[in-house]
């Protein structure tokens, strides 16, 4: 997989709910533009406003990136989402529906993992964590 | 208090008729919004009330958040506040109180030309009126603030409309973001105009907001909860399929809630649970 074209990277910094909406609307018009349909701009701008609303709630704040990937015959989107935050326990506990230390549903995380084609994530115990999804151009 | 304070303090006042006739030309010159905005009596009763004020506060020290600097903070924060409501910059506001300092600075050397301490004098002077300056700038966002705030408020008292569409059925179209403080608002607005219209349906359209996710999912089934309670019933209306897809996959479940994909639908659902017909 090979991240293409700088011109068409979102970069924003996330520290409070008005930023998750830019970065949505960001990503949407992104996708938009790369000819995903109406239902995957839907699957993926709800995880993306999961994982962004993770950051803010769980991290304080953060950075969310997004670009345009190429992989032999096809293309896609990759959005990364850091933050320097308290980083997770138990990442494995955390996928897992209704696990949240936050006293919400617990279903953000486990539920953006199933919304996208990709997901990977990194987490490290104060340091912080990285999330990746992978959108794939049928 | 120290010397040279009463010294400049005294220069001030020995001088103030001159200096309060060049502030004035100088603020009509520089400053004609500002002027026009305050008006021209406004504009000499107080600049001729800052100058006096000035001259007598001097001598009793150069902290302007000194009780006896209590008036002067007052005048100028009156004065502040009713130019943010006025829409004038903040610049603008300033400009009143530190085009002060060219009026006092030419004045005092002019007259003072020989004095070795008039480097000090003025010296006081701006400490004095750069403060003064801050002053007027902190009321002046303090106000631009709470106006923000009021405004937000108003948007989003009408931003929660409730349409009685038919006899007991109530319907709030929701739009934009669904954050805590609108969820509260809405759910608030919904209960009570229940209760008003005798309403036992209260119909939730989601097709205005853009995304909906655990968080929005969270805050419908709060409000429908809510109406359960009081023995009404919520239908929600406007999932569409990639949007309940979406919610499947995400792992919501709203299958404890009555959903529809359209208002229509949902108004039939409301008919027949309300007992009533169309026509
Ligand atoms: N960026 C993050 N930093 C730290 N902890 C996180 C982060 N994202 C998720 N978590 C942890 O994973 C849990 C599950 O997340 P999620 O499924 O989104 O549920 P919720 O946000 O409702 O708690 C959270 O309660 C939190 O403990
Ligand atoms: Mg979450």
């Amino acid at each position: 997989m090979k991240k293409v074209s700088d011109s068409l990277k979102i970069n924003v910094e996330v520290m409070d709910q008005e930023d998750v909406i830019v970065v949505r609307q960001e990503i949407r018009q992104l996708m938009r533009g790369l000819g995903f349909s109406l239902m995957d701009q839907t699957r993926v701008v709800t995880a993306v406003s999961e994982l962004a609303r993770n950051i803010i709630v769980h991290a304080g704040q953060g950075r969310v990136e997004a670009y345009q990937v190429i992989d032999q015959h096809r293309i896609g989107i990759s959005c990364i989402f850091t933050d320097e935050g308290p980083g997770i326990h138990d990442v494995q506990k955390a996928l897992e529906p209704g696990f949240s230390t936050a006293n919400s549903m617990g279903i953000g995380l486990g539920g953006a993992k199933n919304l996208c084609n990709e997901f990977d994530i990194e987490s490290a115990l104060g340091k912080g964590t990285k999330v990746t999804i992978t959108e794939w151009l049928k | 208090m120290s010397e040279i304070e009463k010294k400049t303090a005294e220069l001030l006042k020995k001088n103030e008729k001159q200096i309060h006739e060049l502030w004035k030309t100088l603020l009509i010159a520089k400053a004609k919004n500002l002027v026009e905005m305050i008006g021209l009596d406004r504009m000499k009763e107080n600049t001729l009330e800052v100058l006096g004020q000035f001259s007598a506060l001097l001598s009793s020290g150069t902290d302007i958040q000194m009780d006896d600097y209590r008036q002067m903070r007052k005048i100028l924060g009156d004065l502040s506040k009713d130019l943010t409501l006025k829409n004038m910059s903040p610049s603008e506001t300033a400009t009143f109180i530190f085009s002060l300092k060219d009026a006092i600075v030419p004045v005092f050397q002019k007259e003072h030309k020989d004095d070795r301490l008039l480097m000090d004098y003025i010296l006081v002077i701006n400490r004095v009126i750069d403060q003064l300056g801050l002053y007027t700038f902190e009321v002046y966002l303090e106000s631009r603030e709470s106006l923000i705030r009021e405004q937000q408020q108003a948007f989003m008292e009408v931003s929660v409309p409730v349409v009685k569409i038919w006899d007991r059925i109530l319907m709030i179209p929701l739009v934009g973001m669904l954050d805590s403080t609108r969820t509260q608002l809405m759910m608030e607005t919904m209960l009570t105009s229940l209760e008003d219209n005798q309403a036992n349906v209260a119909i939730l359209d989601i097709s205005g907001i853009p995304v909906v996710d655990t968080l929005v999912a969270r805050h419908l089934v709060t409000a429908a909860s809510a109406a359960k309670l009081m023995g009404a019933e919520c239908i929600i209306t406007g999932i569409r399929a990639k949007i309940s897809q979406t919610l499947v996959q995400l792992g919501v479940d709203l299958s404890g809630f009555s959903t529809c994909s359209t208002l229509a639908d949902g108004l039939r659902m409301a008919l027949a649970s309300t007992e009533q017909r169309i026509g």
